[in-house]
């Protein structure tokens, strides 16, 4: 029984041993990790499967430090959940944009060009994909631990096969394959933890487990029979390319010295490399402030900074959770669990010329609203800039850009307005899955038929 | 620029409503419950009065989407109209909107008609497109506007214009040190739109 077990938000008591810990767990760092994508041919294999994998997948907040446990995440697809037989009436109860898939969704998404469903790597987007699985941990050792049971599971399961799987790894220093440390921002949620900004007040459950009350007052819609919705959660999953030399390129051919290249690139992406938030250090990085967790995160815009001179209003940090800052809409409702786990190989530091290499993030977004969560964050606030009082203006680090991408940097006397911006991620894939409860892991490994 | 059917911006059934540019008409019919109508006319008098103006102003500040809205009562107090414009999808924000004054104005007056189920119902959604009377035509002056950039461009041409007004600005502009600036095109367009 975990601690967190009997703590409680006001009126609210979450079942915390019942949720899979890959949905509330934060990454540890350093961290080493597997995603594999499975098909089931058969159904009643995949039921074995789920059953065989039960005993290796943890409930509820196993340690307090992050970084002490490993894990492993059990993950279905709609298509996964039909391949297992689930009942129809049952699959129908799904919201309609899981129903459909991620590559489904792509105009809406900004999926298109280069990160059109077309040019996916396969299986993405194809019907072929019903389980991921996720395991992570501190380091290799314990990560092979963790997978042991799962190999044990397939060798035993004829019928599911893995048909994809990728290695994450935490790169030298923490720090993206842009450079810039990340995995700092955790939001609060009422009966499960505090988040790392102490200025944002815990978020209501049901913003992040079906089952309980969300910021609306209401129940999110929740897939039925209760057993299999209750405690469970839904995840997006993306292989996100980064364009590594793109990114230095741009920077550099905008800048004039080394230090307004690193400026420029911190007002793109709201922090400094060491993760120094721009509001706090405005003009210059402090490896102490963003490698320090108490305050490397405590901040809100409204008060010091809602004009967006020291972070604009268009930064990427910004743009994802824009916090207390002045925009249309309430922040509260599109609030998301962020885990970035890196894949592939750093570019070596000062190379501007593109190797060949595949390298970026998969990036896991965790909340029980897929449309008002990911959907929106992902379509309002990364592809659009209308929210914060510049329509058309997308992300300049996140956003798809087809080279004629602006960005306005608030600045006195005059804002610079950032120009012939490329897109610097491309989307290699991505699904939307369902993090099912332990309960809901046994139900569906118990289904008849 | 074409006027098209609303794309849905969530995962539910295409909504009706036209749009243009970056903005959607979006019109809704209902019936008024039997002998609720004064209680619906004095709802909308109550937001529309002139005393409340100042509010009305700063909860439509609160949205920031909306062009316009109004309200009808006809057919011998039996039905109900309420008729708006707005940017993007009103579907992708109707949860925020829940949360604003207008939202809980609208509240007051929709709970007038058959069968709404109350603004922050998780069902709201679909008795809104239940209701949605998608027009058959939509005309805007602006459809590239957004009401953020409207207002946008309302400050600025104010601040244009205060600056116009000093003696500051026309002796800068005799001023042979600014030559270079005047000669720009991008500086000529500005002084196009000084001259009235």
């Amino acid at each position: 029984m975990s601690e967190a077990a009997s703590t409680s938000g006001p009126g609210v008591s979450v079942e915390i041993d019942d949720i899979q810990s890959g949905a509330l767990h934060a990454r540890p760092s350093p961290y080493v990790g597997r995603f594999f994508l499975l098909r089931i041919d058969d159904r009643h294999a995949g039921r074995a499967m789920l059953g065989r994998m039960l005993p290796a997948t943890e409930g509820g907040l196993p340690t307090v430090n992050p970084d002490q446990g490993a894990w492993v995440t059990v993950a279905l697809t709609f298509q996964g959940l039909r391949a297992l037989g689930v009942p129809q009436e049952s699959l129908d109860s799904f919201p309609p944009e899981f129903q459909q898939g991620m590559a489904a969704r792509a105009e809406h998404l900004g999926d298109t060009g280069e990160s059109d469903p077309a040019q996916w790597e396969k299986p993405f987007g194809t019907p072929d994909v019903h389980m991921g699985i996720v395991a992570l941990a501190p380091d290799a050792e314990r990560l092979q631990k963790a997978l042991e049971h799962e190999r044990a599971a397939l060798q035993e399961t004829p019928g599911v096969e893995i048909i994809w799987q990728q290695e994450v790894h935490q790169l030298p220093g923490g720090r993206t394959s842009f450079g810039f440390r990340d995995g700092i921002s955790h939001p609060g949620i009422e009966g499960v933890g505090s988040g790392t900004n102490p200025h944002e007040a815990p978020l209501k459950a049901g913003e992040f487990i079906l089952g309980y009350p969300d910021e609306t007052g209401n129940l999110p819609p929740m897939p039925q029979p209760e057993v299999l919705g209750r405690n469970g959660t839904y995840l997006a999953v993306r292989k996100l390319h980064t364009k590594v030399a793109a990114w230095r390129q741009y920077l550099r051919s905008n800048s004039s010295s080394p230090e307004e290249e690193g400026l420029l690139g911190a007002k793109m992406v709201g922090r400094w490399p060491s993760g120094a938030p721009l509001t706090l250090s405005p003009d210059h990085d402090d490896e102490a402030l963003g490698a320090d967790p108490h305050r490397n995160n405590a901040f809100g815009y409204k008060e010091n900074d809602d004009r967006g001179l020291k972070c604009p209003a268009g930064a990427h940090i910004r743009r994802i959770n824009p916090r207390d800052a002045t925009i249309v809409g309430a922040t509260r409702l599109h609030r998301i669990i962020r885990r970035g786990t890196s894949y592939g190989p750093p570019l070596p530091e000062g190379v501007l010329e593109d190797d060949g290499a595949d390298r970026g993030l998969i990036g896991v977004f965790i909340g029980a609203h897929l449309d008002r969560q990911f959907e929106f964050i992902k379509s309002e606030w990364v592809e659009d800039g209308n929210f914060i009082g510049f329509s058309g203006e997308k992300d300049p680090v996140a956003g798809h850009h087809d080279g004629t991408g602006t960005m306005t940097v608030p600045a006195k006397p005059v804002r610079r307005r950032l120009q012939n911006l490329p897109s610097f991620v491309v989307t290699r894939g991505g699904e939307y899955c369902f993090l099912p409860s332990l309960s809901a892991l046994r139900w569906l490994s118990e289904l008849k038929g | 620029m074409t006027t098209e059917q609303g794309t849905t911006q969530s995962g539910q059934p295409k909504r009706p409503g036209l749009t243009k540019g970056v903005c959607s008409e979006f019109t809704i019919l209902a019936n008024i419950k039997p002998g609720q109508a004064e209680a619906m006319r004095a709802a909308i008098a109550a937001v529309s009065s002139e005393e409340n103006e100042p509010a009305s102003r700063a909860a439509l500040q609160e949205i920031g989407t909306l062009h316009d809205a109004r309200h009808v009562i006809f057919d011998s107090d039996t039905r109900y109209l309420f008729a708006s414009v707005f940017d993007g999808s009103w579907d992708t924000y109707i949860d925020d909107f829940a949360k604003t004054a207008i939202g809980a104005n609208l509240d007051r007056i929709f709970s007038n008609a058959e069968g709404f189920p109350g603004i922050k119902d998780p069902t709201v959604k679909d008795w809104v497109a239940a209701h949605q009377a998608s027009a058959l035509g939509f005309a805007t002056s602006y459809p590239d506007l957004t009401v953020q950039q409207i207002w946008k461009d309302q400050r600025a041409n104010q601040a244009f214009q205060e600056v116009l007004d000093t003696s500051e600005f026309r002796a800068a502009l005799d001023n042979p040190a600014n030559a270079a600036l005047l000669a720009t095109p991008a500086f000529q367009k500005l002084l196009d739109q000084a001259q009235g």
